[in-house]
């Protein structure tokens, strides 16, 4: 009996333990967001988002029509729907539709009469006006195709003094601009992006990285010798991962740096001018263990109004951007369920939707939008836009979905300022911890308390004055008497 | 009575030589170091309202941890440590100063910081953000004031030349580190000691 009591009450013992373990295990998790959806605060904690993205679909090559897909590396989505699929593995460029469907497979096309293919392609673009132009790496080349697959032109490893005489030209992901040049990245070119002109010549480097170096390993090859020192690790600049281009023909890129600035948005001269003004830089996860380390971003996608995402291929993680640098939401993660990847490795929007290539599985998973990422990515394109109004209602509506998306107060803020409800801007800069705003909204606001209250104040300070000398005089005559009594 | 309790701080910051000769060898030791226990609360007073009703453009904190009480341990904590270290080193160097003499000169040096921060913390939500500078001059330059006090309060308490001031002011902070380092040591032990005994205990009553 007695034993019988023991026993239970360790069970009951050990069950406490379990459920402590799994509390604490839960606080952790939310610190580091186990993959649901989460934002930084202005301290830069996670935070509790509602998801702003659901995974509803998934597609396989079998789905498609065109056989499995063998490790596919690159997608891209023009304009008007149409998927463009790079499936490398096989060689193959797959066209589909808005509904997944194949409807063209590419797989050649003809050079000077001859039926050429493609060896291993690693990154494919399509134009505006429906160029295709695909990095083909295991031959050494870009090619370009019209919109009929006939060939337009072929890029080679180009001869510069710029480049070294053993120069391996690997290409492995292209874009191309409204002029028709194409801005090339290929393996072990530390000098930035290859510039190639509208008649297919190289023409130059384009937005180099700079070269972070580990204090202390200079301080070691500082006091090595010359022939220890050319034993040694080079300092380099890291390698880009991957670009995209806007509509205005700026080039985004995103970067293996795990301390500068990984994600970069490039103008034709090549310096940085992406707009950081958000509560932190866009760097991916903010908050991450030290084990597994900050996110490594290897896809970038720009999209309407300068909202980007970047695709963090350690925990399989979308994070989208507002222009001004405001972290939007984050969905997907590693795992085995829909919406989670094995090895992410492409994304692009569909729309307002998102679709994530997995690379191992050769599948592609579709994202559609909640209606609060539909209110938030409204909000931003109002904002974008300079509709005031618009933006207001907006964000109003996404604060009443997520309290805690700080800066979505400053939008509401500024549309109040325009409105000339400056106390109440004032309050809500104050929630999003907008200080340069609060400034300006506070000095509206100071104006016109002020011209309210002129008279009283004016009055005011008449009678202080006057009634000090009144009284000071008051004193005196009290003194005198004093005296001569 | 009662105007000299204002009067005699508000003197002192101005005249600190004068002022400080005065806490030394002429007035009374009581009335100075009720003074300074006034200083004090006045200072965490000052401290805490600031951080609470400061101007948003000012002051940025994180309400979920804000501590009055640590507002106050943010400021007697300090001075005590220096009060102590001060006192344990000047001892060693033929100062002439007692630690209560040390303590008041300390505690009145802190004068400019209630005096100056006290009105900011009203007048800093009348500021825009290009105006703020006037904020941050005038709090930095109470502080270099305070430091400045603090300095003539310990050469004229101890009596010392104005360059082994600075050295001892030096060897001062060094020990309050050192200080902060063994009450650390102290407390994780005694954290230590205590868990121990606690699961002492809890083993002897989880045996039955």
């Amino acid at each position: 009996m007695l034993k019988k009591i023991v026993t239970a009450k360790t069970s009951l013992l050990a069950l406490l333990c379990c459920l402590l373990g799994l509390s604490a295990g839960a606080d952790l998790a939310g610190a580091e967001g186990n993959g649901a959806s989460y934002n930084y605060s202005y301290w830069g904690t996670a935070v509790n988002a509602p998801p702003a993205y659901m995974p509803t679909d998934l597609y396989r090559g079998e789905d498609m029509g065109s056989g499995a897909l063998k490790d596919p590396s690159d997608l891209h989505v023009t304009a008007d729907g149409q998927i463009y699929v790079l499936d490398s593995g096989n060689n193959r460029i797959l066209k589909l539709n808005e509904e997944f469907k194949v409807q063209q497979i590419i797989d050649s096309f003809l050079l000077d009469g001859k039926q050429e293919t493609f060896l291993n392609p690693q990154g494919l673009f399509v134009s505006g006006d429906k160029q295709l132009i695909v990095a083909d790496t295991g031959h050494k080349r870009v090619v370009i195709l019209d919109e009929k697959n006939e060939l337009i032109s072929v890029l080679e490893a180009p001869e510069s003094e710029l480049l070294s005489a053993t120069f391996q030209f690997q290409p492995i992901r292209v874009v191309m601009d409204h002029a028709q040049r194409v801005y090339v990245m290929a393996t072990g070119v530390f000098d930035g992006f290859m510039e190639f002109n509208a008649e297919g010549e190289f023409s130059s480097f384009i937005g180099a990285n700079r070269v972070n170096v580990d204090p202390v390993d200079y301080f070691w090859k500082q006091i090595s010798t010359k022939a220890q020192r050319s034993q040694m690790i080079m300092f380099t600049p890291t390698e880009f991962t991957n670009l995209d281009i806007d509509e205005e023909g700026f080039i985004y890129a995103t970067n293996g740096d795990e301390w500068g600035q990984n994600i970069k948005k490039l103008n034709a001269q090549g310096s940085d001018i992406l707009r950081r003004t958000g509560y932190y830089d866009p760097q991916g996860d903010l908050v991450y263990t030290s084990d597994i380390g900050p996110s490594r971003l290897i896809d970038i996608d720009v999209t309407d109004s300068e909202i980007y995402s970047v695709l963090d291929s350690k925990r399989g993680r979308v994070f989208t951007y507002s222009g001004d640098g405001h972290f939007m939401y984050v969905f997907g993660g590693i795992g085995n369920q829909l919406g989670e990847f094995n090895t992410p490795t492409a994304i692009d929007r569909l729309g307002d939707d998102f679709i994530v290539l997995d690379k191992a599985l050769g599948e592609i998973t579709r994202f559609r939008a909640t209606e609060y990422g539909r209110t938030l990515n409204e909000a931003i394109r109002s904002y974008y836009r300079g509709d005031d109004e618009a933006a207001y209602e907006w964000f109003n509506k996404t604060i009443g979905l997520n309290a805690n998306l700080e800066f979505a107060y400053a939008g509401i803020g500024k549309a109040l300022v325009r409105q000339g409800d400056y106390n109440d801007a004032m309050k809500q800069f104050k929630r999003s911890m907008d200080q340069r705003n609060y400034s300006k909204a506070f000095l509206l606001y100071r104006k016109q308390v002020m011209r309210e209250h002129f008279t009283l104040i004016m009055t005011t300070l008449a009678v202080l004055v006057i009634g000090w000398i009144v009284f000071r005089r008051y004193r005196k005559a009290v003194k005198r008497r004093g005296l001569t009594v | 009575m009662s105007k000299e309790w204002v009067r005699y701080p508000l003197g002192l910051i101005l005249h600190p030589f004068n002022g400080f000769w005065d806490l030394k060898y002429d007035r009374d030791q009581k009335q100075s170091v009720i003074l300074s226990f006034a200083i004090l609360l006045l200072l965490s007073l000052t401290n805490i309202l600031g951080r609470q009703y400061s101007g948003f453009l000012v002051n940025i904190y994180d309400s979920r941890y804000f501590n009055s009480v640590m507002e106050i341990v943010y400021v007697v904590v300090p001075v005590l440590f220096w009060c102590v270290a001060n006192w344990s080193l000047t001892t060693l160097m033929d100062g002439e100063g007692k630690f209560v003499e040390i303590f008041t000169s300390t505690c009145l040096a802190l004068t400019p910081l209630v005096l100056i921060n006290f009105p900011w913390i009203w007048l800093s939500n009348l500021l825009s953000l290009q105006e703020t500078t006037f904020y941050f001059f005038s709090t930095s330059a109470a502080v270099i004031w305070f430091v400045f006090l603090l300095f003539v309060g310990n050469m004229t308490v101890h009596q010392f030349s104005p360059l082994k001031t600075i050295g001892t002011i030096l060897l001062t902070i060094l020990a309050m580190g050192f200080i902060a380092f063994l009450c650390m040591l102290f407390f994780s032990l005694m954290q230590q000691i205590v868990a121990f005994i606690t699961v002492i205990y809890q083993e002897l009553a989880m045996r039955k």
